[in-house]
């Protein structure tokens, strides 16, 4: 079981209030609990790693190590994005490795009152990917879940 | 656990280390009283700390060893092989135990009284009563060994007949009592040793080594730091000395830091003498170990890297290589193998050489036993090259081996060697004389975490080659590029110095999918490879400047693509992908050339002639004449435009950034003139301090020279020398006149320049 439903089923029972950092894709927008974001990372330029699995967005320089990044759009199968992007580096239990967003957009306090499981109607690939999604006013915040994309599970996801 | 009892443990560590080294040593100097001093030391602190800690078995064991080293160390006794198998044994005993208390914090369970009675068997000379409590002893100390439980087994079934055999010096000792062996402790025998321990002790200190690996990893910081600092400084005049200095403290304290982390090989190889001599007695083989190079230095994690494929290629030497006593003579060899273990330096590596002169291997039988196993096809192990056959013994799952016997024969141990050394960044060669020998060479870098490398440009962005690969670079531009490199089928080869050399393009090999410029638009920068035995060019867009760079590793999603052996960040701060030579040659399909057994065939054969073949040169050709330059000071070869080349009086110079380099032009190059875009050639040499350069109309080759001698006198001539079958003259650098006093240059910054460029 994932982190991400571990902690919303705890929060159904007391229904409390999460820090979820919202970061945009286009036009749309996903959410990340803040307490698995190590930092984020403006304005970066990823170094492309030729022969790489798609979903890599290239390598940064964080902190004397050299990160590989993740990068969402690519994920998604969405064309890359030229210029500038940020970066959330995120801890999984197989170390540090970057997300590429277009852009970082405001941490959000969420009750977990209004969280919904992913819908059975969504695609298998995509509900690997997303852990449910926040019900806010206007729209849908859909929840990442950091351990799923973490790039060694996806390169053995991607082999098997 | 408490700190005393930490402590406790690498100290008697290090003891028993001193003890098995001084062992092994004692069999062939019994009488030595500084070896029996030591090992008597070592065994006494281990009782004494015990007794005082409370670990009582220990105290029993220690004690007993102690009475018998007492007797040799007086000169009671002699010591013979069953003494010296039983304190290996007790060794193996003492060993056990820590290891207990290292792991639970006590003792554990088990009787030693096989190993005490068989003790005290040898200290009253008996030489029957040995042989019986041996295999109990060994029995109680395999029950206690967690993991160390081979070397004691091993001893088992050869120690049994030695110790059968009357023992001859032993036997008119006296019989001596215990109390006599324990008294002898005395402080007298101590004082001196102890009083430099102590000295060695106030001076050094023991340091974590997670400590060290952490300041090495901020050095290398340090270092990347300074790089970005260099180039951004590099046009402010004001920041020039601050940044001089700056690049000299961080190469100082890189340098010592990586001094901190040195140990001697000695660590290891003393290790081997009693691996050797264990095997010798289960295998039934006379060996000589020799051991050469002891003090040669190397990185501490490298060191504990090399210790399992250093013993995996001495148990294979034993076990393969060096024959039984009777079919040594028989073949006319000295019944007494040599196992030879040498370490040098070699340039930015160490070299660790296990040589024996035994069968060396039997390409016959490895080619049958490749195809027997299914490793290779029979139709590829027929063209396959004498060398590349001898690379087949470090395939997986090889042995040429007819029974699996305990010490070899399961076919990993080869492959084992071959793995370890190359996931430390190091190399394994062999070189095997069918019936005379075989050399296995681990080339080992210095640091891991540091290597110099040229920044090469292909795809808009920056790549590094480490130079340990690199031996060439050739520039061929777009408009020479029809002729220059030429196709079989696809398959793109350019002709260096007459051989052909496959080609691989880099951003072909990375994009296979993308869109390529052709070799004739655009420029071609082959860098001349040596991978393992295979020689390659790969082509790329661009060069940028050498850098040191400091070695990051790939996470594992990317170390899966294979082509990388890391990333680096450079001094501009850009990110670049460090290229695998080796993974790139595998992956291009380049095979292994047979150039070096050319080479070496060559070599064999001047050998056998008779002839001195030492240095090498450069041969040159300036106005129709050969000419040599020794090799060894050849800094780099120019090509320059004409008018580059200005006069101070007669004398011809070059002006490279304000440093002035005077130009020998014995060949009239120079004088002969030119139209305005005349390109001149020099080599830029090093003679002493100073650089000269040569300028030369052709570089030919690069050749071994012979020396001449004189007819009748039989002195060797100076000044010429024999390549390629032609007397050919050397160039005397020496007799290139000094520029004027004042229009010296400093020869600071052409160091710099060269150690780069090299």
């Amino acid at each position: 079981m994932s982190t991400a439903t571990v902690l919303h089923e705890k929060e159904k029972a007391t229904n409390t209030l999460l820090e979820i950092c919202s970061v945009r894709l286009e036009e749309n927008w996903f959410g990340i609990p803040i307490s698995h974001i190590l930092e984020i990372v403006g304005g970066a330029r990823p170094q492309p790693v030729p022969l790489a699995p798609a979903f890599v967005g290239g390598l940064i320089h964080y902190r004397g190590d050299v990160l590989t990044t993740v990068s969402l759009r690519q994920l998604l199968g969405q064309p890359p994005k030229e210029g500038n992007q940020d970066v959330l580096v995120l801890e999984s239990s197989g170390g540090y490795f970057g997300l590429l967003v277009d852009a970082v957009g405001e941490v959000l306090t969420l009750s977990s009152a209004d969280f919904e499981q992913n819908p059975s109607t969504l695609e298998s690939k995509r509900r690997a990917l997303f852990a449910g999604a926040y019900k806010l006013k206007d729209r849908l915040l859909v929840m990442l879940d950091p351990e799923r994309l973490d790039p060694m599970r996806l390169t053995s996801a991607q082999t098997s | 656990m408490d700190e005393l009892t930490r402590e406790f443990l690498i100290e008697s560590q290090e003891g028993l280390d001193r003890m098995e080294r001084c062992l092994t040593e004692l069999e062939e100097r019994p009488q030595d009283a500084g070896l029996l001093g030591d090992i008597f030391r070592s065994v006494h602190t281990i009782k004494g700390t015990t007794g005082f800690l409370g670990f009582k078995r220990l105290e029993k064991l220690a004690h007993s060893g102690e009475n018998l080293l007492g007797l040799l160390r007086d000169g009671k006794l002699v010591a013979n092989a069953p003494i010296i198998t039983a304190l290996l044994q007790l060794l193996d005993g003492l060993r056990a135990i820590l290891k207990t208390i290292e792991a639970d914090g006590n003792e554990g369970e088990g009787h030693d009284t096989a190993l005490v009675d068989q003790i005290k068997a040898c200290m009253q000379g008996g030489a029957a009563a040995p042989a019986a409590a041996e295999v109990p002893a060994v029995a109680a100390a395999a029950t206690v060994a967690t993991e160390a439980a081979p070397p004691p087994l091993v001893a088992v079934p050869a120690a049994a007949p030695v110790a059968a055999k009357p023992v001859v010096p032993a036997a008119p000792a006296p019989p001596a009592t215990p109390a006599a062996g324990a008294k002898p402790a005395a402080p007298a025998g101590n004082t001196p040793p102890r009083a430099a321990v102590v000295s060695a002790a106030e001076s050094s200190l023991r340091v974590d080594v997670t400590l060290l690996n952490r300041m090495m990893n901020l050095v290398g910081e340090l270092v990347l730091t300074r790089n970005q600092v260099l180039q951004a400084t590099a046009n402010d005049p004001n920041m020039t000395m601050l940044s001089r200095r700056l690049d000299m403290v961080t190469a100082d304290l890189r340098e010592n830091v990586m001094k901190a982390r040195m140990q001697p090989v000695s660590n290891i190889f003393s290790k081997m003498p009693r691996i050797v001599r264990d095997l010798c007695q289960t295998l039934g083989r006379h060996v000589r170990i020799q051991v050469e190079g002891q003090d040669t230095e190397l990185d501490k994690s490298l060191l504990e890297a090399i210790k399992d494929p250093l013993t995996h290629a001495v148990r294979n030497s034993l076990d393969h290589g060096i024959e039984p006593p009777d079919v040594r003579e028989a073949a006319g060899k000295d019944p007494e193998g040599t196992l030879k273990l040498r370490a040098s330096h070699e340039g930015s590596h160490v070299v660790i050489e296990i040589s024996d002169d035994g069968a060396g291997i039997d390409t016959e039988r490895v080619r049958k036993k490749a195809i027997d196993k299914g490793l290779i096809t029979a139709d590829r192990a027929a063209q396959l090259s004498e060398r590349e056959l001898h690379m087949l013994i470090f395939l997986p799952g090889f042995s040429t081996a007819a029974a699996i016997t305990n010490v070899s024969g399961r076919g990993v141990g080869m492959d084992v060697v071959k793995t370890n050394v190359e996931q430390i960044g190091g190399k394994v060669e062999v070189d095997s004389r069918q019936g005379k020998g075989m050399t296995l060479r681990l080339r080992i870098p210095l640091t891991l975490a540091i290597i110099p490398a040229l920044i090469v440009r292909t795809l808009e962005q920056s790549f590094a080659l480490p130079q340990g690969a690199l031996s060439e670079l050739v520039h061929i531009p777009p408009e020479q590029a029809a002729t220059a490199i030429e196709w079989i089928e696809g398959a793109p080869l350019y002709r260096l110095r007459g051989q052909l050399l496959p080609l691989v393009y880099l951003d072909r090999l990375l994009t296979p999918e993308g869109h390529h410029k052709a070799a004739t638009e655009r420029d071609n920068f082959i860098a001349v490879l040596d991978a393992d035995g295979r020689r390659f060019g790969l082509v790329v867009d661009g060069l940028a400047d050498p850098e040191e760079i400091v070695v990051k590793p790939l996470s594992s999603a990317l170390k899966g693509i294979g082509l990388y052996s890391g990333a680096t960040v450079l001094g501009n701060a850009d990110l670049a992908l460090i290229l695998d030579p080796g993974a790139i040659a595998l992956k291009a399909g380049v095979n292994m050339t047979n150039r070096e057994e050319e080479n070496s065939r060559a070599a064999e054969q001047q050998d056998a002639i008779g002839l001195n073949t030492g240095m090498e040169y450069l041969l040159v050709e300036a106005a129709g004449r050969r000419a040599a330059v020794p090799l060894a000071d050849v800094l780099r070869i120019e090509q320059l435009p004409l008018k580059r080349v200005e006069y101070i009086g007669y004398r011809a110079v070059i002006n490279f950034e304000g440093q002035l380099l005077p130009v020998e032009d014995s060949g009239g190059i120079l004088a002969a003139g030119g139209d305005g875009e005349s390109q001149v050639i020099v080599v830029v040499c090093r003679e002493g301090e100073r650089h000269v350069g040569i300028a030369v109309s052709q570089v030919l080759d690069v050749a071994n020279g012979s020396d001449l001698f004189e007819a009748g006198t039989e002195q060797r001539t100076d000044g010429v020398t024999l390549l390629k079958d032609h007397v050919t003259g050397v160039v005397d650098l020496g007799s290139v006149p000094p520029l004027p006093a004042d229009a010296q240059p400093s020869s600071g910054e052409w160091n710099n320049v060269a150690e780069t460029m090299a």
